[in-house]
């Protein structure tokens, strides 16, 4: 129980997807324009990544290795055909927002890497704890950036206005400023490690 | 006797120059233009310059301090970066705007990429685009000249972009008024006089050469001259093309910038000559009426690549020896 | 005619896959830091682009569509995807087993390529009304699509080699080295082509 509970939380902490094995950055940038969708995508991607590892965990024994690769995929785009109908059907707002990028969890690294790297080697329980850990990493990383982005970009938060005291900066909700806050970031939290190492 | 020997190491002629000396006299060109945006805009112009200029010089200073490195701030280019962005600010902008504008340029336009340099992007230039991408609102409100209240005027480029005016008639001015400054527009774009004067003392103290203003002002005039009228090809305005925007500061003060620009002459046509073709695709056809920062922008990222590509002719090596080969046997 | 302008410009400037899409992020900080292997990728992705580009129009066209399937088109598309890069990768291993080296891991990550897999899904939503009738010209606009946005991507990844070359002899910041000066660097980028914004001839 404690080793599902360790690989959990090292999706979230020490391992987290976007800020320290920097993957999936795509869907990370398009998205954080603001809070609903980063909630939005990453919920959808976190189911996929639960779904396929455990699926994935469940048939590794029986996968012959040298197709093991596309076998993942079509696994995983079957649960992303999944979340896309659901989404279409249930929640098309959002399903608009996010665009082109729900069709493209299929190719979110995160995804494929970690159904490579730990669900083809390990059981199902410890797969599915890892998926959430990483899923919830994914989510807490968007949530940072969406914040920052979201707030000083366009004064609102989750769509509410805010009462602020400063202008927000237009450039935040725009493809230069998700860059500028992913790199400020990942260097900030570099920079935050080091002074702790040290 | 022995006094008739002196034994050193090389270098043994010296030239007296150094950062310190370099920039001061960029400075030096660029104060008249700054003089002149006060007497045609008023004070509040003095405050976006001195705010652009203190945080700029605070910010390097800050930085270098944190990474523990001896603080340069005294060799004057952060000042220059300060000038310069303020050069494209409107001169009635809220003190904020410089002040923001220039923990930008020299944070992450220069210091992140690791100081005096080693910086790819034209700091003030950056922070001007990033200023326009965050505030557009505040960064196109440009004041009349002369006007004591602040009154907003569109720049002759907003409004030929926008159809308001077909040409310089229609405006009231007339190529005089674009030349000495009385129109709307940045603070340090609007005096082609100041500009031009500091440019050809600049020339004259050899810090710049020709190559890449001429090449510059020169491409952007003539595609506006070719594509610039609506009504056919070659019946553009060529001096209306030169003398408005920020064709000249950009040309002669941040197209020129040492470590943005590449190093050989060749390489400098090809940049200036880009550069002009790009502010006129932006002024023909793009959504923004002026061009020239990004077109400045975009070059300074293909730098590293001509300087790859436009190698200066080896001393001694003559053209057929290079083309078959020979040369490549070094002695 | 005036679509195809709109196309090229809008693939390579305005809209370019890599600097705001988003598109094509990881092989483009990943291969980026040095100009020849950059370039044998931007081709290999500008073919890998064209050919998936081709057979998934002619699948969706005539196997999805007329089988009311849409709902398959991401699993076709990526299995499609997946199949182009295996036969390339073949091809560059016969041809010049040095570039098959050098590409490295990068060559089989192109089926993880976000933008491969989004421009496949783009021409879909581009150039069929509703995901059910082909706009006229379908075929050749998908086609240029892909091509132009392998461009965009090939010229963004060459500029980004450029900088990153001179980077490296840098001295950058412990905490910004490698990935977050890229990112800056991308963001000035963007910044810069942001000039492009409206652009229509």
């Amino acid at each position: 129980m404690k080793r599902l509970w360790l690989e959990f939380i090292k999706g979230i902490g020490s391992e987290n997807p976007i800020f320290f094995v920097v993957l999936g950055l795509c869907p990370t940038l398009a998205v954080s324009t603001n809070m609903t969708n980063a909630i939005g995508m990453g919920l959808a991607a976190t189911f996929v990544l639960v779904c396929s590892n455990a699926i994935i965990a469940l048939v590794r024994l029986w996968i012959p290795d040298k197709i093991r690769i596309p076998c993942y995929i079509v696994i995983i785009a079957t649960f992303v055909s999944v979340v896309e109908m659901v989404l279409k059907a249930y929640a098309p707002a959002l399903d608009r927002a996010l665009g082109i990028f729900v069709p493209l969890i299929v190719v979110n690294c995160i995804i494929l890497g970690r159904a490579e790297a730990f669900a083809s080697k390990n059981p199902v329980l410890p797969s599915i704890a890892d998926g959430l850990g990483m899923g919830c990493g994914f989510l807490v990383a968007l949530l940072v950036i969406s914040f920052v982005r979201e707030t000083l970009g366009s004064g609102k938060l989750m769509g509410l206005t805010l009462s602020r005291p400063f202008e927000p900066a237009l450039i935040l909700s725009l493809a230069p400023g998700a860059l500028l806050v992913m790199g400020l970031l990942i260097g900030g939290i570099r920079w935050l490690r080091s002074l702790r190492s040290s | 006797m022995a006094d008739k020997y002196f034994v050193s190491a090389a270098p043994h002629f010296r030239k007296d120059e150094s950062v310190g000396k370099i920039m001061g006299t960029v400075n030096a060109a660029l104060a008249p233009a700054a003089l002149i945006s006060v007497y045609i805009f008023g004070w509040c112009s003095l405050g976006v310059l001195l705010v652009a200029i203190l945080s700029a010089v605070i910010t390097e200073a800050l930085i270098q301090r944190c990474r523990r490195q001896p603080v340069t701030v005294s060799d004057g280019s952060a000042f220059m970066t300060g000038m310069l962005l303020a050069f494209n600010l409107p001169a009635n902008a809220p003190l904020w705007l410089p002040a923001v504008g220039g923990v930008f340029a020299i944070a992450i336009g220069k210091q992140a990429f690791g100081g005096l340099g080693r910086n790819i992007f034209n700091p003030a230039l950056a922070g001007r685009a990033f200023l326009m991408a965050a505030w557009p609102q505040r960064m196109t409100a440009f004041m009349r000249p002369f006007s004591v209240d602040a009154v907003t005027q569109a720049t002759p480029l907003m409004l030929l972009k926008e159809g308001k005016a077909s040409g310089l008639a229609d405006m009231g001015l007339d190529y005089f008024d674009l030349f000495m400054g009385f129109r709307g527009g940045s603070l340090g774009e609007v005096c082609g006089l100041a500009l031009v004067l500091g440019g050809v003392y600049l020339l004259w103290r050899r810090i710049i050469s020709w190559h890449t203003p001429v090449s510059f002002i020169l491409a952007a005039g003539a595609f506006g001259w070719i594509f610039g009228s609506p009504d056919g090809f070659f019946k553009g305005d060529f001096l209306f093309q030169i003398l408005s925007g920020g064709l000249l500061l950009g040309a002669i003060f941040m197209a020129t910038d040492y470590v943005t620009s590449p190093i050989t002459n060749k390489g400098q046509l090809v940049f200036g000559t880009c550069c002009g073709l790009l502010t006129g695709v932006i002024r023909r056809w793009g959504g923004y009426p002026e061009g020239v920062c990004y077109a400045i922008l975009i070059m300074n990222a293909a730098v590293p690549l001509i300087d790859r590509f436009v190698k200066p002719r080896r001393y001694g090596v003559t053209r057929q020896e290079r083309n078959s080969g020979l040369a490549r046997r070094a002695p | 005619m005036a679509q195809v302008i709109a196309i090229i410009l809008g693939n390579i400037l305005i809209s370019n896959f890599i600097l705001f899409k988003f598109l094509g992020l990881c092989p483009f900080l990943g291969v980026s830091t040095q100009t020849k292997p950059a370039v044998s990728m931007g081709v290999a992705v500008i073919f890998v682009m064209v050919s998936s580009g081709v057979v998934t129009w002619l699948a969706y066209r005539f196997l999805l569509l007329p089988f009311h399937i849409e709902y398959m088109r991401t699993v076709t598309f990526i299995l499609i995807i997946a199949a182009s890069v295996q036969f390339i990768e073949m091809v560059i291993l016969k041809t010049s087993p040095a570039l098959y080296r050098a590409l490295g891991i990068y060559l089989p990550l192109i089926t993880t390529n976000c933008a491969v897999l989004g421009v496949t899904v783009l021409n879909v939503e581009d150039f069929f009304v509703a995901g059910k009738t082909p706009v006229p010209g379908s075929f050749l606009l998908s086609m240029l699509q892909a091509l132009f946005a392998g461009i965009g991507f090939m010229f963004v990844l060459l500029l980004m080699s450029g900088i990153r070359e001179r980077l490296a002899l840098n001295d950058v910041p412990e905490s910004m080295e490698g990935l977050p000066i890229a990112f800056l660097t991308a963001s000035l980028m963007s910044l810069a082509f942001m000039g492009f914004l409206g652009l229509k001839i």
